[in-house]
């Protein structure tokens, strides 16, 4: 059969995933997907998928894979990755030939990674999507032994796209600033709350999944009109808080509607940060306007279009240094 | 009255009619969210109603939130009626199909055929769906019958299963962990994902609830389910 891979060993929490479900969130189905999307587009395109194709998702330690055809792979993720049990890149796009085995270890910084495989996974959608929500047993986690199918792809010129170190997402390092827009519910806050809010440290807690994250730190303090609303919508980077104070992030597998007050909502640009963030890693809040939110989303989309078209050859990176800061300019023409 | 129109981070604008649990005001939600799917804004990738509340979700790479806001405000909806289809649900009540219906019944000094009878009367709304695919916050269950979730919640609650808490009824569209009061049970499938719509209940339906026979629970749920109960 063509494009079959099988799962020879699967260490922690392995997952389809693509963009995710929309317009189902009327009906109680979360939006679900990719809980890094920037890094998931980023190896969808090493392989030549469009950005949203179904890949392999796993939390910390990657899967033992066994090729029983041709295939185009990349891996992502501050990860070693083996083929055949000699070491070969992440971020990188390999060719892999019947029988090859494909090992992934465990992430050095960061919390998920990525396998994409040129063609995409095939696999059934419900509601438009492939990516699991086995809560609803939309999808279930994957297992040692299950196969999966790949799309129909021409693997020539896929293999040895590379992502220099420089443009790689970097989630090392224990600290990180997550911008927010403040609201929907800051009147169930009082003053203090919302300064304690800002100027805290919070610290990911291990209650923390791809439903929502649980932070640990100063309890925030409502207002008079307490922590609970009448039942609302609710969106994947809402911080919810409910009486303890603490604050609960909303990650992809949020339910769609919650009934704790929200102060504020991580902006779609930094919510893959904190998606990387594992428990224990520090967080400290820094409140923006919406318009400055979404300029922020829209320089990160151009960011990832340029990627894209470097890794597609269409332009080219340079890095230049700017009054001793290094940065990295693209030359060429996207679309 | 004039809803509030506030962001809820940077891809979604949430627009509010105030904290209340009202008939009048839910159907203005919908009323509001139906044109504005009508009105097919490129920008827009879903709305989400809530009670007084909706969620208009858009995407920021096409649109700013001001433009969005502009967009909301040009909708009139002042005497809209949203009416719903009326959805009947059939229940066996009590034995092991709702194991908490003579804790319900000592609790509000009543037997269990009043709570039987007094729980299938009223003709309930689904609010609005969320919490689990397919779970429908009803309204209009009458107060005599209000009951305090269970202080150590299941681990399983069976799908179907048919619950109180506090002054709230609601089934439980999948097999999960709950601390409703059960009280019974319908053999009907309230999420199917390989159905379009996937959920049995929408938005603005009216919900009766029928009390049936175990006998009647068993072949409709073989219909349902393609598969015996248990």
């Amino acid at each position: 059969m063509k494009g079959l891979i099988e799962l020879l060993r699967v260490p922690s929490l392995l997952t389809i995933q693509d963009a995710g479900r929309k317009g189902y969130r009327k009906l109680g189905v979360p939006v679900s997907g990719f809980m890094d999307d920037y890094s998931a587009r980023i190896a969808n395109y090493l392989v030549g998928n469009p950005g949203n194709a179904p890949l392999l998702e796993f939390l910390l330690a990657g899967p033992v894979v066994r090729f029983n055809a041709s295939a185009v792979f990349a891996v992502v993720g501050d990860v070693e990755v083996r083929l055949n049990g000699a070491p070969i890149d992440p971020w990188t796009s390999h060719w892999a030939k019947r029988g090859d085995v494909l090992e992934v270890g465990t992430l050095r910084s960061g919390l998920y990674g990525y396998i994409a495989f040129a063609g995409g996974i095939k696999c059934e959608k419900l509601l438009g999507s492939c990516s699991a929500y086995p809560r609803a047993k939309l999808g279930r986690p994957l297992k040692a032994g299950d196969r999966l199918s790949l799309g129909y792809a021409l693997l020539t010129g896929r293999e040895g796209r590379y992502l220099p170190k420089e443009l790689r997402p970097d989630y090392s390092g224990n600290e990180r600033e997550i911008r927010v827009v403040l609201g929907p519910n800051l009147e169930h806050f009082s003053e203090e709350g919302i300064e304690t809010f800002l100027s805290e440290t919070y610290t990911v807690t291990p209650e923390s999944d791809r439903m929502g994250y649980r932070l640990d730190g100063p309890a925030i303090e409502h207002s008079s009109l307490g922590a609970d609303i009448v039942t609302e919508p609710l969106l994947p980077g809402a911080v919810q808080v409910p009486a303890n104070g603490k604050p609960i992030v909303m990650m992809r597998d949020a339910q769609t509607t919650g009934g704790y007050a929200k102060i504020a909502a991580v902006v779609s640009a930094d919510l893959h940060l904190l998606a990387q963030s594992r428990p224990g890693a520090k967080v400290r809040f820094k409140a923006v306007e919406v318009e400055e939110a979404q300029k922020l989303l829209r320089k990160r989309e151009k960011t990832i279009e340029a990627i894209r078209a470097f890794l597609e050859e269409k332009m080219r990176a340079y890095k230049v240094k700017v009054s001793g800061k290094e940065f990295t300019a693209f030359a060429g023409k996207v679309k | 009255m004039k809803p509030e129109l506030k962001p809820a981070g940077d891809s979604a604008l949430l627009v509010s009619f105030g904290e209340t649990i009202d008939e009048e005001v839910n159907e203005k939600v919908h009323a509001l969210a139906k044109r504005l799917e009508q009105a097919r804004f490129e920008w827009l990738v879903e709305v989400v109603p809530a009670y007084s509340s909706l969620a208009v979700i858009y995407d920021p790479t096409l649109v700013g939130f001001e433009e969005v806001k502009r967009a909301v405000e040009g909708i009139r909806v002042t005497s809209e009626r949203f009416e719903g289809r009326l959805i009947e649900i059939p229940v066996v009540y009590g034995s092991s199909y709702g194991p908490d219906i003579e804790f319900v019944a000592n609790y509000n000094g009543l037997s269990v055929d009043d709570i039987i009878e007094i729980h299938s009367k009223p003709v309930y709304r689904v609010y609005f769906l969320g919490f689990l695919p397919g779970f429908a916050y009803l309204g209009g269950m009458d107060e005599r019958i209000a009951t305090p979730r269970l202080e150590k919640p299941r681990l399983k609650v069976p799908a179907g299963s048919v619950g109180i808490a506090g002054k709230q009824t609601g089934i439980y569209p999948l097999e999960s962990p709950g601390g409703w009061r059960l009280i019974g049970r319908t053999p009907l499938r309230l999420f199917n994902p390989a159905k379009e719509p996937p959920t049995l209940l929408q938005p603005g339906d009216r919900v009766k609830f029928v009390p049936i026979e175990e006998s009647e629970f068993r072949e409709i749920y073989l219909e349902e389910w393609g598969e015996g109960v248990d």
